[in-house]
């Protein structure tokens, strides 16, 4: 159970001038400015949940998770994981943290793999039976054994966030935040984390936070999504509720035999070109069979499909780039 | 406690891994211990003794002040500049651990491997190209041994509350230099105080770093014994309590201040 109530956090951003003089100039006196990262955010996120959070960069999702996990204190406001607050009892709350960052390690760079693990056993007092047992449910996910006697400095990216997984979930914590897993990976790698995640959700009922910029894994994963933007929390909710809501449309793609493409009173045409024209309707102003019927009177088709609005046109409107 | 001593236990091991830092300090440190000993060959040319300190306790000095400084290696400062530079500060602070009690047991361990790895082979080339520095009596081994121990604490705890700066000033390494080379100066770890005019040696005892490596140099060629001795010790003392009160003070406010880079 995570609660964050009116949580802030504000930066101070030191001003420099502009080329040579700025610099000289810097040097001397310096200006610096306040900038609001997080602006008094609150939500709950109940055991066993997987959440989404998503916003444009720099909309203050990572300042959030680096605040939920310890790493950063907030301004003003408190957060709760499992009713202790984490900056007043840090060291207890992040026992029962796990915390993946997609840009960054936490294995040692110097070490093998094993070793790492090894380190980050006697870290979270973990004995050495609970431990086998661990890594041998997580070789089955993700086959980390025969990584384990490589340098860490040698492994591909996919290797490195396969061990920081794994490196998260030693301790077994209740809370897992993957701060950007998937960013830079390829398709196999996405596939095998995003399996991951699922089956840690299941097994073990580990809340998961995870903010990303692939949608794949908000659908494939995320039965709630919460959307920040400027640091100010847009939406929370249910990923087809908030779908239904924001953008309660479908879209027909039809390809005509010739380049004229009738119009119809209740939807919009909102792309035509050569002999394609895609038809943007609301569900309940008509039903797509109507709607093909009318417009195959005007013209003769040649092929249709239906799209529904995907998450994507939910984060370009959520986002403000698109206007409903 | 388990945990720190895992963590200096790892730290020699990834010591281990890099070879030429530990070469090039090798190297400077040897350089500096032959052009000091030929500046006192010179100074002692036409003199038995200067302030009641023969030419053997000279070369003496020179080649434990190298040894001393082995041992009053930090890494400390740099690790924090470091880590808040990468944004690796992150890592460090998300994990149920002392960051600090962390960068003191990475720095004990770097200090055990750098006994075996830079220790023996300036005390070996010393001996050779100077002189076997021999103790000035065996009773003082035991003094030397406890304020050596005082100033690796005090360098340390020095070296911590000046790298919390990093913390949010960020870019620290200018500023790094300067402290190592203020240190090397002031301490008389190349020249003793005692060659310094009077009222700068005043001055320069009211502070900290005198007590790193002049006392137990002082202890080690027999110039400081008796009263001196306790008042030496005492004023070590006095300054671990004061420095670890301020730590205690600062490192519960620094990490509150952390900047993370980055993402």
């Amino acid at each position: 159970m995570i609660e964050v109530k009116n949580i802030c956090k504000s930066y101070n951003v030191i001003q420099k001038g502009e080329g040579f003089r700025g610099a000289l100039k810097g040097l001397i006196s310096r200006e610096s400015e306040k900038v609001q990262a997080v602006k008094n955010l609150s939500f709950h996120i109940q055991p066993g949940e997987i959440v989404g959070f998503i916003g444009p960069n720099g909309a203050g999702k990572s300042t959030t998770i680096k605040m939920m996990s310890g790493i950063l204190t907030p301004s003003s406001g408190e957060i709760l994981i499992n009713g202790r607050d984490i900056h007043k009892y840090r060291k207890q709350v992040v026992q029962d943290i796990g915390v993946v960052f997609g840009q960054r390690s936490q294995l040692d760079w110097d070490l093998r793999l094993g070793e790492s693990f090894e380190l980050l056993r006697h870290i979270y007092r973990i004995d050495k039976a609970k431990y086998e047992e661990t890594l041998n449910i997580m070789d089955q996910i993700l086959e980390i054994k025969p990584l384990l006697s490589k340098p860490v400095r040698q492994m591909s990216l996919g290797q490195r966030v396969k061990g920081d997984l794994v490196a998260a979930m030693l301790h077994a914590p209740s809370v897992l935040f993957l701060d950007e897993p998937t960013i830079g990976l390829d398709v196999g790698a996405k596939y095998s984390l995003r399996k991951f995640v699922k089956e840690v959700n299941e097994e073990r009922n580990t809340t998961v936070i995870l903010t990303t910029h692939d949608l794949g894994d908000i659908e494939q994963l995320c039965d709630r999504i919460i959307i920040i933007n400027n640091g100010e929390l847009i939406e929370d909710g249910n990923l087809e509720e908030i779908v239904d809501r924001i953008a309660p449309y479908k879209t027909l793609v039809v390809e005509y035999y010739d380049e004229k493409a009738p119009e119809h009173a209740r939807c919009e045409l909102f792309f035509h070109e050569a002999n394609v024209a895609k038809y943007r309707f609301m569900k309940k102003d008509i039903t797509a069979a109507a709607l093909i019927q009318a417009l195959s009177a005007e013209a003769q088709i040649k092929d249709v499909s239906i799209e529904e609005a995907g998450i994507d046109d939910i984060i370009r409107i959520a986002y403000g780039q698109l206007k409903e | 406690m388990k945990i720190y001593s895992y963590v200096c236990k790892m730290q020699i091991l990834r010591s281990m891994t890099y070879k030429f830092n530990v070469y090039g300090n090798i190297i400077m440190q040897t350089i500096i211990m032959l052009t000091t000993s030929f500046f006192w060959k010179a100074l002692y040319q036409n003199a038995e003794t200067v302030q009641g300190v023969e030419i053997g306790s000279m070369l003496t000095y020179t080649v434990i002040s190298s040894c001393i400084s082995v041992i009053l290696t930090t890494n400390v400062e740099q690790r924090i500049t470091r880590s808040v530079e990468k944004g690796t500060i992150a890592v460090d602070l998300m994990r149920p651990v002392n960051i600090f009690a962390v960068f003191f047991a990475e720095d004990l361990g770097n200090v055990v491997a750098l006994l075996f790895q830079n220790l023996l082979p300036i005390i070996f080339i010393g001996c050779i190209f100077i002189q076997v520095p021999l103790l000035a009596s065996g009773a003082s081994v035991l003094m030397f041994l406890i304020s050596l121990c005082l100033a690796f604490f005090i360098n340390w705890l020095l070296a911590a509350i000046f790298g919390m700066w990093a913390f949010t000033a960020i870019n620290m390494h200018a500023l790094l230099q300067v402290k190592r080379h203020l240190i090397r100066l002031l301490s008389g770890s190349m020249i003793p105080l005692w060659f310094f005019p009077e009222w700068l040696r005043i001055v320069l005892e009211a502070f900290p770093f005198v007590y790193l490596y002049q006392l137990p140099l002082s202890i080690y060629i027999g110039k400081c014994d008796g009263m001196s001795l306790i008042r030496g010790i005492t004023i070590q003392l006095v300054w671990l309590a004061v420095l670890s009160f301020i730590f205690y003070i600062l490192q519960k406010r620094a990490a509150r201040k952390v900047m993370i880079q980055g993402g």
